[in-house]
């Protein structure tokens, strides 16, 4: 069991670890640096998109397949399933993907940043 | 249903509430109990504790409610406050965790080293937290009423009491138990009841559930825009939730904020089925209550219908327990981090200012709950997730990802955001639910752009304001914490 105390606020000013640093401090750290956020962005935009194309191609696929809406599965209606049920795959896959390939952006940051 | 059932589940999740509040109380008495717990919390736990805030009353009842009255436009709800976790993890999660800030004022004054900017963010969170604390009672009057009888004021009345005697006392402070222990109570809540509404039904030899796309209120089917709206606010509405984003602490670092994400995104997704399926067999088997106004407590009354006896009033018991759950996770988890904001910023950061800022910040809802009424709960939400969008969620997201934005920028965003969107609930409010117009009614898919587009043009306008501090914040936002040779 854990507790926890909320109320002092943790100040800005903490120590950074020692690698962090000299990140910080180099031309070269900071290159990397910026290649990584660069790399860590497009990856959200792009499983954002991904997940938002899907999301949007339900409701088209519906209306676009006259009948699909009100065929049935085991009795349920179509549409209910894919909408109440069928979406929420999709958004576990698309963060288990991300999770993956963000950390693997992480770990090549870090052996650039460490071979220096 | 027999009152005397109702009062009774009430009463003892109440008095579980406090009691393990009371107790954490003892064991937690320094800062460095919480830092140490940071590196403690599992990431499932965790998870389960940010499912227990994160469910309120408008998941566990209004979105059954809304499915009975909307059908299929109403589905898009729990799709929402789920995908809002996805984007809270692409964009926000690791960098927050990493900022080392432990509110979202802390945050937004870290990065870009203002005082002025801080107290805007921190008036931000405060209206965020006040107006989704509100449909918490609205939720707990309408719950008292149906199950007990009681007049409707003694339901909201006694989630604030509970509310504020644990966490003045002391305890419930985040305790990370409690909030755990009360997303399996919900979930539970809605899953045994109905197994056992499944069962009755196929032993009875049930009707198709032909009727599910019939409409029982003749309301009109939502429009795209609405919808698209809709997303909008709840997609970039989680990721500026105060209390949320709190738990994203206890995480070790950064890639464990992920994990923990990834399993929210679990949980939510198991639990949503339930209020889906409530929905559905409402429309099947109660389509009454829809006319007859009373669509928020179809959960609370579809058990005892479809299944009578003393087993259907245990089972009504076990709902109305789990819905109080949800009006106490979620109203504690608010008032805790509206304390912790308003002891800070207004209070000076004493244990007393503290205790003070948490009746403030339980009874000023309680006011603006006696005040109005509620029509759709999940739709109320909704509304807080459109404002949250349109001011938090910009400054965290520019102030993650680009270097440019500056203090005047922030401001001048949080401000437009914060005034178009209020001003089209006030002005919701006004009209009436029938005088509105759909833009109005669902504002987030121009005040959200709006807030964007000002906070970045102001940002370019002041380019000689970015911190100079940047470089460095920027790296420690992104970079991970320490090379773990386990993790290649």
């Amino acid at each position: 069991m854990t507790r926890i105390r909320v109320t002092a606020p943790r100040s800005a000013a903490r120590p950074v670890l020692q690698s962090r640093e000299a990140a910080e401090e180099s031309a070269v750290g900071q290159v990397f640096v910026r290649s990584l956020i660069r790399s860590q962005l497009r990856l959200a935009l792009v499983v954002a998109g991904g997940f938002l194309l899907i999301l949007g191609a339900f409701p088209l696929l519906l209306a676009a397949i006259p009948g699909l809406a009100e065929s049935r599965v085991a009795g349920i209606p179509f549409d209910w399933l894919l909408l109440g049920a069928g979406i929420y795959p999709v958004t576990g896959l698309s963060a288990w993907l991300y999770i993956r390939s963000a950390a693997r952006n992480e770990a090549r940051y870090r052996d650039l940043a460490e071979d220096r | 249903m027999n009152p005397a059932v109702g009062i009774v589940a009430i009463a003892a999740v109440s008095v579980a509430t406090a009691v393990i509040g009371f107790y954490g109380l003892r064991i937690s008495r320094t800062t460095g109990d919480f830092y140490v717990a940071s590196r403690t919390v599992r990431p499932w736990w965790n998870a389960s504790a940010i499912g227990g805030e994160y469910l309120s009353a408008a998941s566990f009842l209004g979105v059954a409610g809304l499915i009975l009255l909307s059908g299929t436009d109403a589905l898009w709800f729990p799709v929402g406050y789920t995908a809002g976790y996805l984007m809270l993890l692409l964009f926000v999660a690791a960098p927050l965790r990493r900022s080392g800030a432990y509110t979202i004022p802390d945050f937004t004054e870290a990065r870009l080293d203002s005082r002025a900017v801080r107290r805007v963010t921190s008036l931000a969170v405060v209206i965020v937290g006040w107006l989704y604390i509100v449909p918490q009672l609205h939720g707990a009057a309408l719950t008292i009423r149906t199950t007990t009888g009681l007049p409707a004021w003694v339901g909201s009345t006694a989630v604030v009491v509970v509310v504020c005697l644990t966490v003045v006392a002391g305890g419930m402070r985040s305790i990370t138990f409690v909030q755990a222990f009360q997303y399996w109570l919900k979930l539970t809540a809605l899953a045994v009841p109905f197994v056992f509404i499944v069962l009755a039904l196929t032993d009875n030899g049930t009707p198709a559930v032909a009727a599910a796309a019939t409409n029982p209120t003749g309301l009109a089917p939502a429009g795209p825009y609405q919808n698209i709206s809709l997303l909008v606010a709840l997609l970039f509405g989680t990721l500026g939730l105060p209390h949320v984003l709190v738990r994203f602490y206890t995480n070790p670092d950064g890639h464990s904020a992920r994990r923990t994400t990834l399993i929210v995104l679990g949980l939510l997704s198991v639990f949503y089925l339930f209020p889906t399926a409530y929905g559905l067999a409402g429309r099947v088997f109660a389509p009454g209550l829809a006319q007859a106004g009373q669509a928020d407590a179809l959960v609370l009354l579809l058990p005892g219908r479809l299944i009578g006896g003393p087993a259907g009033e245990l089972l009504s018991a076990l709902v109305v327990a789990g819905a109080f759950a949800a009006f106490l996770s979620t109203t504690s988890g608010l008032v805790v981090s509206l304390a912790g904001v308003i002891s800070q910023d207004v209070l000076g950061g004493s244990v007393r200012g503290f205790r003070l800022a948490a009746l403030i910040s339980a009874t000023v809802p309680l006011g603006l709950a006696f005040m109005t009424d509620s029509l759709a709960l999940a739709g109320s939400v909704g509304l807080v997730f459109a404002f949250t969008a349109s001011t938090i969620c910009p400054v965290l997201l520019l102030g993650i990802w680009w270097r440019g934005l500056t203090d005047a920028g922030a401001i001048a965003g949080m401000a437009t955001g914060g005034l178009l969107c209020g001003g089209a609930m006030v002005a919701g409010g006004a009209l009436g639910a029938g005088g509105t117009p759909f833009w109005l009614a669902q504002p987030a898919a121009w005040t959200v752009p709006a807030a964007f587009a000002v906070m970045i043009l102001t940002s370019r306008a002041t380019k000689k304001r970015v911190p100079r501090t940047i470089t460095k914040v920027m790296t420690r936002l992104h970079t991970p914490e320490r090379p773990l040779a386990t993790e290649r």
